[in-house]
């Protein structure tokens, strides 16, 4: 079973002469165990990519499956359900919640989400792989753009999701740790079968992909 | 409540700023609430203490007890379930104390107000010249024995009793013999009694030229009450009023800083009802806070308050403001909640 499939999605925004098509006939699949890594310029309709295939937006057409379930036939309470349990979002634009340490930020998807996230050896692997454990007890306001940024990947892979979607994950860091998030997004794919999806202009993590695809224009294109 | 816990904890000062607008205004309330009632019992202390349901007065007096003046036939046959009582004004005078304005009630002894008149000491009415006076006499300095004389009168009158909250439009009651009210009135024949009061809620006098009212209607027409109660009903509600804007901005502020910290979540999966209940959670908490601090305040205030001022701290009022800043407070956070509610997840994408 494709953990993600996309088939014929279309987006377009406005109308008659404010019509802008954003995405053409896309069709992708994510399956488990791969790393998918979607390049392309800036307006090239990454980002709208991401928040459809994130349950964010209901295409204009097309469908987007999750774990054989159509996204889009599903409500906005069932859409939250399912991100919250098997969609993992790594973002840019981290925010984390300034009032928490870092300790408090996996706390806080304890409260929502009681069942199935990682255990506490699995998430000291991870902060360990990330450099980030001795920073359990820190706010964010004390820590610098990059060590938040791993932190809010760790946030993002607690919930122990299927699938990780990731936009521009490695914007805000230097490349030895570029080098340690590709391989811990490789290692989310092929050691624990998840499907993931990076979305970014950072041509260092080419290496890491097994799927690299084009964004051109709202067109989509497999490159390997 | 995790939330909102970790969000007072962190953020103190902001948290400390608004907890210390609730405690002023929710302290201004309290002692305004206090005020309001301190009043009014000073207004209405001596009819409730009576436990009357109904009060006939003459038809032409406009309901004030002062201007009513009932003949025999006006009064008529009455039950053990009615009393007359006489009001006039009187200057109470004595070469040692101060002059005090009060007013007199004349009673029958054999009737029921009479007979419920509790004393804080001495006894009560026995002769046409003694009186039992409200405690406030105490406070300027009379005693048990102390005379006075009201009015002109030449005729000195011995304080025989004291008696606690016997109020009637703010002024102390001194309570005398009917017959002592005629002399006072100066009308040894005539009217026989300025009202008639009954215990009976269903009690009416159909006597010619008398109207029987409630007791209710009654303390509404005493001078000045109305005008009182709802000057501090219009004060502390918009007091009440001002609470609610204040935690509105305020959290509203808060909550707008947290929108694309809010959004992220949201992305996530995390449901909105949980940053709902964090933004209420935090309302409440903070006002809860502030409300205790108040209440702390208010309790010393209540035991340095000099025993001239008219307040009276009660519990289950101020427990009721309470309730209502509280309430004012859900209100308030409605506005932030629906800002949490309109967040776009997709406002998280794309940095």
């Amino acid at each position: 079973m494709d953990s993600l499939s996309v088939q014929n999605v279309n987006q377009i925004y406005g109308n008659g002469t404010a019509k802008v098509h954003v995405l053409h006939d896309v069709n992708f699949t994510a399956e488990p165990g791969t790393l998918n890594l979607i390049m392309g310029p800036s307006g090239s309709g990454k980002s709208t990519f991401l928040t459809i295939i994130g349950g964010l937006l209901t295409p204009t057409s097309g469908t987007v499956s999750v774990n054989g379930t159509n996204y889009t036939d599903l409500s906005k309470k069932e859409r939250d359900q399912v991100r919250l349990e098997s969609i993992g979002f790594v973002l840019q634009a981290y925010h984390l919640l300034p009032y928490l340490t870092v300790a408090d930020q996996f706390k806080l998807v304890d409260k929502v989400k009681p069942e199935a996230n990682l255990t506490e050896d699995e998430l000291n692997n991870v902060l360990e792989m990330l450099d980030i454990k001795e920073l359990l007890d820190k706010f964010p306001g004390e820590l610098s753009g990059g060590q938040q940024q791993r932190v809010a990947i760790a946030r993002a892979l607690y919930p122990n999701p299927s699938i990780i979607l990731a936009d521009e994950p490695t914007a805000a860091l230097d490349s030895s740790r570029v080098v340690v998030v590709a391989k811990l997004l490789k290692d989310l794919a092929v050691k624990h079968h998840k499907s993931v999806v990076v979305v970014t202009h950072d041509s260092r993590l080419m290496a890491a992909a097994n799927h690299l695809y084009e964004m051109t224009d709202g067109y989509l294109t497999q490159k390997n | 409540m995790f939330l909102a816990l970790k969000e007072i904890r962190k953020e103190k000062l902001r948290s400390s700023l608004i907890v210390a607008m609730i405690v002023l205004i929710g302290y201004l309330i309290f002692i305004l609430t206090s005020l309001a009632l301190g009043l009014a019992r000073q207004n209405t202390d001596a009819i409730n203490s009576w436990h009357v349901n109904q009060i006939t007065l003459n038809a032409n007096a406009n309901v004030d007890m002062r201007q009513s003046f009932l003949s025999a036939d006006n009064v008529g046959k009455l039950s053990n379930q009615e009393a007359v009582i006489g009001q006039t004004s009187v200057v109470a005078k004595s070469n040692q104390h101060k002059q005090l304005s009060a007013v007199f009630i004349g009673l029958k002894d054999t009737q029921f107000v009479y007979k419920n008149i509790k004393l804080e000491s001495g006894h009560n009415v026995n002769g046409a010249h003694e009186i039992v006076v409200d405690t406030a006499f105490k406070t300027s300095g009379y005693k048990l024995g102390s005379q006075l004389t009201l009015n002109d009168d030449k005729q000195k009158y011995t304080i025989v009793g004291f008696t606690e909250g016997a109020k009637l439009n703010i002024a102390p009651i001194v309570y005398g013999q009917l017959n002592t009210w005629q002399h006072l009135r100066g009308m040894t024949s005539g009217p026989v009694a300025s009202a008639v009061v009954s215990k009976n809620a269903h009690y009416q006098n159909n006597n010619t030229g008398v109207k029987t009212y409630t007791k209710q209607q009654v303390i509404d027409k005493l001078p000045g009450y109305q005008a009182q109660t709802a000057t501090f009903v219009l004060m502390i509600g918009f007091l009440m009023v001002i609470s609610l804007i204040i935690i509105a901005v305020f959290l509203y502020i808060l909550t707008m800083q947290k929108i694309p910290n809010y959004a992220v979540l949201r992305a996530q999966g995390v449901p909105s009802k949980v940053l709902v209940k964090a933004t209420i959670s935090q309302s409440i908490l903070l006002v809860i806070c502030g409300l205790m601090i108040a209440t702390g305040l208010t309790a010393l205030t209540a035991v340095i308050m000099p025993a001239s001022v008219p307040v009276a701290f009660d519990i289950p009022v101020l427990g009721g403001v309470g309730l209502g800043l509280l309430l004012m407070a859900l209100i308030g956070s409605l506005i932030p909640v629906r800002s949490v509610l309109k967040i776009d997840p997709v406002s998280a994408i794309g940095g």
